[in-house]
């Protein structure tokens, strides 16, 4: 179970909050408080795919011994659906809009809402449910996706969007065939965006010939890239559940699919964060032991007082720059900004602009009554995916950017957390543990732009939206039926009728990718706003933790010259004790963060 | 003149005018094309069945099936005297002939170490009752791994040229995806009636799968392919969709009698056993022992039912002990839908095989007079578009496209008579007035006459819509046209 796992960083980060309300800290104990939210509610994202009708939603009912997506041989899922732990069976309409509708309904209702079809009104962007199951106890969310329906269309890139903030995915593929062209190339994509994915042979009590539909499969896969597959009977597991038939349960495959969900999903993440915690705590360790070790030094040493003095006062300076709009890692962040929104823009319109150059083509080939609704298929499909290419493109991009700042950030503060550490007495960490950091700074820097991008995406299908944009009607195709009926003479009127429907189905096509531009700009421009605002909150606190920590090392060392004998004495037993607390702690916390 | 006789006397002058040009083998190929059965291509997506329909049409297992991607050369079967397998190169050059073994009844060919990649097509004549009335085409999936087999599909059913080698062709989809309508609008022609949902049938196949093998599974699949074919989309370009389970179908045309009495055995268990044996295939092969059958006579079994048709099978032969094995073999046969199939392959194909064969003949001649043009051509295209502009049939079948095409607004009721008296649902004279099959001919009279007076007011009401007065004047000459049968027979 992945919530045990977490366990000693949970108290880990208590104790590093108690230390630091002990210390007046409360800056550095609400960024553990931040930490410590994370890890009472990790939010394990594990996305369920696939084509249409392969058993994705009876997958998870399987895997959740309960009924929770509505199973049907007629009518796919249609909306996500995101299951997480709860105490009670609830579910929760979610509506586009800003911020997000929300709206709570029956449980036994579900089906009508989810479902393709279902004639209950606008159709929610995604749904969430809670069920008390104890599998998802540790924070995993199982997301129900609409079935990809071929790849290249809206849904692929819809559902390849989803994987793109998962932190793992379970690939659903039945048994009656191997697997196809597209899913292969569904996997590859998927692949790339997430690199934890899990392949699902479901339906393997049915077809006689599993087997060898398993072994072709795995020589897919290894093209792929050596992707686990699992084969899987959720009816046996659902009879196995009810019935409590141990026997049954290993027959049915799923003992495998739980270990690989709890331990190398779960557990996983688990780890990560943990890791993470670990790493927090000790960047808290360092300031306060900087802080108390300078103050240590000039008691312990009155002659260098004044020097470590003087030194603090160049730290704080520093820090202080550090805080200032002409700090470099503010004028990177900021032109850096400039430059990705920009870029971002560029590559958008110039997918677009050649989308509607190849859309012009093509409508020049057809005649648009015949092929319109094909068309819009296609054009959706096409446009979806060239969302997602700049949406990746600004994902990378952003990556890049939070990492220089970092970078720039870091190498601004660390003279003047080196200089605090200069006075550390007992050298605590090895060599290794510096390395470890700046990877460590580098991932937190990774983290908030993830972050940003989960907030803005919330983890629900972007492209959902196209769906409602592409109401465009093609005109009336009222052409009179004599028409139609190829009557010599008629020949001509036919051929305008054409032009005019060709001309007509342009217009729609510019309209709709107008629209597109303005409304996905418009959105990625949000996005790279937010994650500036993200980068700038983020590095902006931790400046100020800076500044307050060389502040009182300041403010302490200057108050040793002031100090009795006596009162130095007692002073310093403290200061000691308080380190070697400090060192335990910290110890702790390298132990977890290296992990 | 019948139709087919104006398509023969086009291609009378049209061979007279191109004559000595080269063209005389295809003028005659077109020709012989006319009094050849019917082409019917079974086409779909990669591994939904095509070649297990295909056995079941001609209740033989003639195509080799199997679990992977099987069928990869395009594979006509016809009718003929004798057993013989024809391989068309693809690089042109002459057609060879081949040795070929049958495995387990299926043929198996020697393609003598030319590569599946350089094959064209190939050709099985073998003597069959059910080929004398259709030539089967088998075609390798769409949406296969490979890419170059399934571009051989396309080739045949949508090449570049607008003529194709099929005259009608059987759509099996086992859930509906862009890809499948894609393909079937590349089947569509464009200048004949556009777009054409008159030469083709949807398949549900494998429908036995969509309840994964649960006994009502069958039931569920009538209710997706009613949904189905409801859908604008499909009705645009498929006239009908049909559900067939194509194992069972198949299994059921070729049932042996050892067969039977190995599901006798399993019929033979109380209800419990048998549901604990029968809940997943492995079970089946591998538990209960004292069933006394080996597991390779299950496993057997499997391979020719499933796990569907096992339990279907043994659950029939429980209910009633003394059913025969040709009382079996019916039983599941109309199960499986393919009874429904093949009647409504009846009814919209094989009646109407004339409209059909003209159109695909009077199509080609298009073809050629348009990029052949030769002195005396124009004259040819001229008498081809007075053919495909005033022959009765193919206004029929334009007004039926135009209503499929969702271009033709009115009542609901009236657009619903509006097909069934143009034969959008049949061409049978009791279908095309909606009256029982055993309808009398004085019954069939009256009604037709009802429906003359009806269509003729619908035509000539100045408030009727001019689109619906063009396809009321239509479904006044079907009436005449039925009236005049239906004297006729009397006379």
């Amino acid at each position: 179970m992945s919530e045990p796992a977490t366990t000693p960083a949970t108290s880990l980060v208590d104790l590093g909050i108690k230390a630091c309300t002990a210390y007046g800290r409360e800056d550095l104990a609400a960024r553990l408080g931040r930490i410590r939210t994370g890890l009472a509610d990790p939010a394990v994202h594990i996305v369920v795919a696939g084509e249409f009708k392969q058993g994705k939603s009876s997958l998870i009912n399987a895997l959740l011994g309960t009924a929770v997506c509505p199973v049907d041989d007629d009518v796919a899922t249609a909306v996500p659906t995101f299951v997480r732990h709860g105490e009670e069976k609830t579910a929760t309409l979610v509506y586009d809009g800003n911020p997000p509708r929300r709206e709570q309904v029956e449980f036994a209702d579900l089906r009508g809402h989810v479902v393709e079809g279902s004639a209950l009104g606008a159709r929610p962007a995604r749904v969430d449910v809670t069920v008390p199951r104890k599998i998802l106890a540790g924070g995993l969310v199982m997301v129900d996706t609409p079935g990809v329906g071929g790849l290249g269309s809206a849904h692929a890139a819809a559902g390849l969007a989803a994987i793109s903030v998962a932190d793992a995915v379970v690939f659903v593929t039945d048994a009656a065939q191997e697997l196809t062209r597209s899913e292969v190339e569904f996997l590859r994509q998927a692949h790339e965006l997430c690199p934890t994915v899990v392949c699902a042979l479901t339906k393997i009590d049915f077809y006689p010939a599993w087997r060898r539909i398993r072994d072709l499969n795995a020589g897919h896969l290894r093209m792929v890239g050596d992707l686990p597959l699992m084969p899987v009977s959720s009816p046996l597991r659902a009879r196995a559940v009810r019935a409590n038939d141990q026997k049954l349960n290993v027959e049915s495959g799923f003992p495998d699919l739980v270990k690989f969900v709890q331990e190398r999903v779960g557990g996983g993440a688990a780890a990560r964060r943990s890791a993470d915690a670990g790493a927090e705590v000790l960047a808290v360790c360092d300031q306060l032991t900087g802080q108390f070790s300078a103050e240590r030094d000039a008691l312990a040493n009155p002659a260098n007082a004044q020097r470590i003095v003087d030194d603090l006062n160049t730290a704080k300076r520093q820090v202080e720059e550090l805080k200032t709009a002409a700090a470099r890692w503010s004028v990177t962040l900021n032109d850096g900004t400039a430059d990705l929104t920009a870029d971002v823009d560029f590559d958008l319109r110039d997918r677009i602009r050649k989308i509607t150059t190849e859309a012009d083509d093509a409508i020049d080939e057809v005649d648009p009554a015949d092929m319109w609704p094909e068309m819009e298929e296609w054009l959706r499909a096409r446009i979806s995916y060239d969302l997602l290419g700049n949406y990746t493109f600004l994902r990378r991009r952003a990556a890049e950017l939070s990492e220089q700042v970092a970078g720039h950030f870091h190498e601004a503060s660390g003279k003047a957390v080196g200089m605090l550490k200069v006075y550390n007495p007992t050298p605590l960490v090895e060599e290794r543990a510096v390395e470890h950091r700046i990877e460590l700074a580098k991932m937190t820097a990774g983290k908030q732009v993830m972050v940003a991008l989960k907030s803005a995406y919330g983890g629900a299908l972007m492209f959902t939206m196209l769906g409602s944009l592409m109401g465009v009607a093609l005109g009336p195709i009222g052409i009179g039926i004599g028409v139609v009926m190829g009557h010599r003479g008629l020949k001509d009127e036919k051929k305008r009728q054409l032009e005019k429907r060709r001309a007509q189905g342009k217009n729609a096509m510019r309209r709709y990718c107008d629209e597109i531009s303005f409304v996905s700009g418009k959105d990625s421009r949000d996005t790279v706003r937010r994650v500036q605002r993200q980068l700038r909150d983020h590095y902006t606190r931790l400046a100020e933790e800076l500044n307050r920590s060389t502040a009182t090392a300041l403010a302490a060392a200057t108050d040793t010259a002031k100090r009795s004998q006596a009162d130095r004495q007692k002073r310093l037993k403290d200061l000691d004790a308080e380190l070697t607390r400090l060192g335990q702690l910290r110890d702790r916390a390298t132990k977890l963060a290296q992990a | 003149m019948t139709l087919v006789e104006r398509t023969r006397a086009a291609l009378t002058r049209a061979a007279g005018v191109y004559r000595g040009s080269g063209f005389d083998e295809r003028i005659a190929e077109v020709r012989a094309r006319l009094d050849e059965p019917l082409r019917v291509a079974i086409a779909g997506r990669v591994k939904s069945g095509k070649s297990t329909l295909l056995n079941a049409l001609v209740a033989d297992r003639l195509a080799p099936t199997d679990a992977g991607e099987c069928t990869r050369i395009v594979t006509w079967y016809r009718d003929g005297h004798t057993y013989r397998v024809t391989l068309h190169p693809r690089a042109g050059g002459a057609p060879r002939q081949l040795r070929f073994t049958r495995d387990e009844g299926a043929v198996e060919v020697d393609l003598g170490g030319i590569r599946p990649e350089d094959v064209h097509s190939l050709d099985i004549t073998w003597p069959s009752q059910a080929l004398r009335r259709a030539t089967l085409i088998d075609t390798p999936g769409i949406g296969s791994l490979s890419e170059r087999v399934s571009r051989r599909a396309w080739e045949l059913i949508a090449p570049d040229d607008e003529e194709t080698p099929a005259d009608a062709v059987l759509y099996l989809m086992r859930h509906l995806h862009a890809n499948d309508l894609e393909f079937l609008h590349a089947f569509h022609d464009t200048e004949v009636s556009r777009p054409n949902p008159v030469n083709a049938i949807g398949v549900l196949s494998r429908a036995d799968e969509i309840g994964v093998g649960r006994l009502d599974a069958m039931a569920s699949a009538r209710r997706i392919a009613a949904r189905l074919a409801g859908d604008g989309n499909v009705r645009r370009v498929v006239q009908t969709v049909v559900p067939v389970a194509g194992l069972l179908a198949e299994t059921a045309a070729t049932l042996t009698e050892t067969e039977v009495r190995h599901l006798r055995a399993v019929a033979g268990l109380e209800v419990k056993p048998a549901e604990e044996l029968l809940l997943t295939a492995d079970r089946f092969v591998n538990t209960l022992p004292e069933l006394g059958l080996t597991s390779i006579e299950r496993e057997a079994l499997l391979a020719r039912f499933g796990l569907y048709g096992i339990r279907l099978a043994s659950t029939l032969l429980r209910q009633d002990g003394q059913t025969t094995a040709t009382g079996l073999a019916r039983e599941l046969t109309d199960r499986s839908g393919l009874t429904e199939l093949q009647e409504v392959l009846g009814s919209l194909f094989f009646e109407r095989r004339d409209v059909l064969k003209a159109r695909s003949a009077l199509l080609a001649l298009d073809t050629l007079t348009r990029t052949r043009p030769r002195s005396g051509s124009p004259a040819v295209a001229a008498e081809v578009e007075e053919i495909v502009a005033s022959a009765h049939p193919f206004n029929e079948l334009r007004v039926l496209a135009t209503l499929r095409a969702g271009w033709l607004g009115g009542k609901p009721a009236v657009v619903e008579e509006l097909e069934r008296v143009i034969g959008g649902t049949g061409t049978a004279p009791h279908i095309r007035l909606d009256l029982p099959p055993d309808a009398g001919a004085g019954q069939l009279r009256s009604a037709a006459s009802e429906a003359l007076v009806r269509w003729q007011r619908r035509a000539e009401n100045p408030l009727t819509v001019h689109e619906m007065a063009v396809a009321a004047r239509v479904a006044v000459r079907s009436c005449e046209g039925l009236l005049a049968d239906l004297n006729g027979r009397a006379r």
